[in-house]
């Protein structure tokens, strides 16, 4: 293809994509405005103040010094829930992944169908018996009882799964010519395969930060709360918050797991090219 | 696929010490709350209930017409998104791949933003979409084509609509990535082939990208079902909980949610159990496609 065919392309599509990217970024460039903005200028039709009349960082001061919710020790809670559960989910799944592809043993089949069943039947729909459950471990309105449920996965145990059969078997071999044992060689593995490793744990970091069914049910006391417990409370009308710290506790929220995406984004899609055709 | 290693017949243990912790917390965090639920659905509503009732609650459910209103909804608006989703993700994967190459990584974010908010915060954004009168999309599609503004969250006609628009918009940039990594793993020499035998672009589309893209585009198609069928974000942020408008946007999960909201824990829990052969179902299709493509 001649230069000129493909910048023409390129030009093209470009523009094709324009309209999909303004639907998309609009409203996000609308919250991340919004946190300057007075209530008045807040409700005033969009085309008339989409940008605030000056940059009044405020709402921002006031959110951050805990003004209206003890904002970091939250910050902190959904931290250290979606972290614990991104690493549980990953070692628990790349364990189950590595027996799974690598042994042949009785009930591989019938416990390979109960991961994908895992993804099919999610836990959404239980959540009240899980509730009762999780109480009656004695782990509720603890970090913990709402982190130990995060980690079982049906997705990650069938993405590592396939992960280890695309490792070349001489690898394995080799490992056991050097007298390791199992838990040696799966060790030994891992290296090979951290991108994989990395990507899921993004994923599953993502899916956590965003969990609000269980948190809701499980963590009752105010100091145990996660963001998206707290962000409900925040646009409760009865707390009469101002809506720029609405928007500003909105934007922190985005900017973790974007970061995080943007950090991983070019590992992650290469696993997944690697992962999905072959 | 290849075989599992012969000489690990040797240690029958082995692969179960790498299964164990997975096993235990799955037995424990999800086979007992899912056979809480099955109990739960077989006995009288109310806190801390155990007087068992049998079917009673499927029976009353079989007659509920919410019931059956709420799966018509959940039918018809995982198959909607299903239809608006994959075919503009594939689409918007295609103008990813003709655009500039420095930009795609950029492009891509952008597109995929939503995806990593949280449904909370979506709650926010999609309230000034459809709000009324001077939501976004009734000033800047609706109104500019010369059309009334639609009431998205209160006009039953549309609401479903608004649920649909509200998944596509959250959903669609997330599965053009998917896409757009299996489109990048499709080795180029299948192409080439095709370019031999003089086969059209859209020929090439259909016989070599979507049939080498089955895995995604099934990964895409079951993650939206069961999003539809039971993840509690979407409706919920738009209707509040509550059905809309004449129960246009009940959806079963809203149905659960709301059942729960007045401790109907057995009717809720029936709810819940007889949506398990609809995902069996799934499941077993799931596994007949991927034993074809294997």
């Amino acid at each position: 293809m001649s230069d000129c065919v493909k910048n023409w392309r390129g030009v093209l599509s470009l523009l094709l994509l324009g309209p999909f990217l303004l639907a998309v970024l609009v409203p996000f460039l609308w919250m991340v405005l919004g946190m300057f903005k007075t209530n008045a200028e807040f409700f005033q039709p969009m085309a008339k103040a989409f940008f605030p009349a000056n940059y009044d960082w405020q709402n921002v001061v006031d959110l951050l010094g805990g003004e209206w919710v003890p904002f970091w020790a939250v910050f902190g809670n959904s931290l250290i829930v979606s972290l614990g559960q991104a690493l549980g989910a990953v070692a628990l799944s790349a364990m189950a992944g590595y027996a799974f592809a690598r042994f042949s043993f009785r009930g591989r089949r019938l416990l390979f169908v109960l991961a994908v069943a895992l993804i099919l039947v999610p836990r959404q729909l239980f959540a009240v018996p899980l509730f009762s459950w999780v109480n009656a471990l004695g782990l509720s309105d603890s970090l913990l009882g709402v982190m130990l449920p995060g980690v079982v996965t049906g997705l990650g145990v069938i993405y590592f799964t396939q992960v280890f059969r695309q490792v070349p078997g001489e690898y394995f071999q080799a490992a056991r010519i050097c007298g390791a044992s199992e838990p040696r060689v799966f060790l030994a593995v891992l290296p090979l395969i951290w991108p994989a490793l990395l990507s899921y744990g993004m994923i599953h970091f993502i899916l956590a930060w965003h969990e609000h069914l269980i948190p809701m049910l499980v963590l009752t006391s105010e100091s145990k709360q996660t963001l998206p417990l707290t962000l409900a409370k925040l646009y409760d009308v009865s707390q009469r918050t101002p809506q720029g710290v609405q928007m500003a506790a909105s934007t922190f929220a985005v900017i973790p797991t974007a970061v995080l995406f943007a950090l991983c984004h070019r590992k992650f899609k290469s696993s997944l090219s690697d992962l999905l055709v072959h | 696929m290849p075989a599992a290693d012969q000489r690990t017949q040797r240690v029958r243990w082995t692969p179960f010490l790498f299964l164990l912790p997975f096993l235990f917390l799955l037995l424990l965090f999800w086979l007992i709350p899912l056979v809480g639920g099955v109990k739960m659905s077989l006995q009288a509503n109310g806190l801390g209930q155990a007087e068992y009732v049998g079917l009673a609650h499927y029976k009353a459910l079989a007659s509920d017409e919410r019931f059956v209103t709420a799966l018509r909804n959940s039918f018809i608006y995982t198959l909607a998104s299903i239809v608006v989703i994959v075919p503009l993700a594939l689409w918007l994967a295609h103008l990813l791949r003709a655009t500039f190459r420095r930009l795609r990584p950029a492009l891509t974010f952008a597109l995929l933003l939503p995806a990593l908010t949280p449904p909370s915060v979506l709650a926010v954004l999609f309230l000034m979409v459809f709000h009324g009168r001077n939501g976004l999309l009734n000033q800047l599609f609706v109104m500019p084509l010369g059309l009334e503004p639609v009431d998205w969250l209160k006009d039953p006609d549309f609401i479903l609509t608004g649920l649909v628009l509200q998944t596509a918009w959250r959903w669609t940039g997330f599965m053009t990535f998917f896409i757009l990594a299996g489109m990048e793993g499709i080795p180029r020499v299948y192409y080439e082939a095709a370019r031999l035998a003089t086969a059209s672009r859209w020929r090439q589309f259909w016989h070599v990208t979507v049939p080498q893209l089955r895995p995604v585009l099934l990964f895409v198609a079951v993650y939206l079902v069961v999003d539809g069928f039971s993840l509690f974000s979407g409706a919920f942020v738009l209707l509040g909980g509550s059905g809309g408008t004449a129960d246009a946007g009940l959806l079963t999960i809203t149905y659960v949610f709301q059942k729960t909201r007045f401790f109907d824990y057995g009717t809720a829990s029936a709810i819940s159990v007889s949506l398990l052969p609809l995902m069996l179902l799934l499941l077993w299709g799931c596994l007949s496609l991927r034993r074809r493509t294997a």
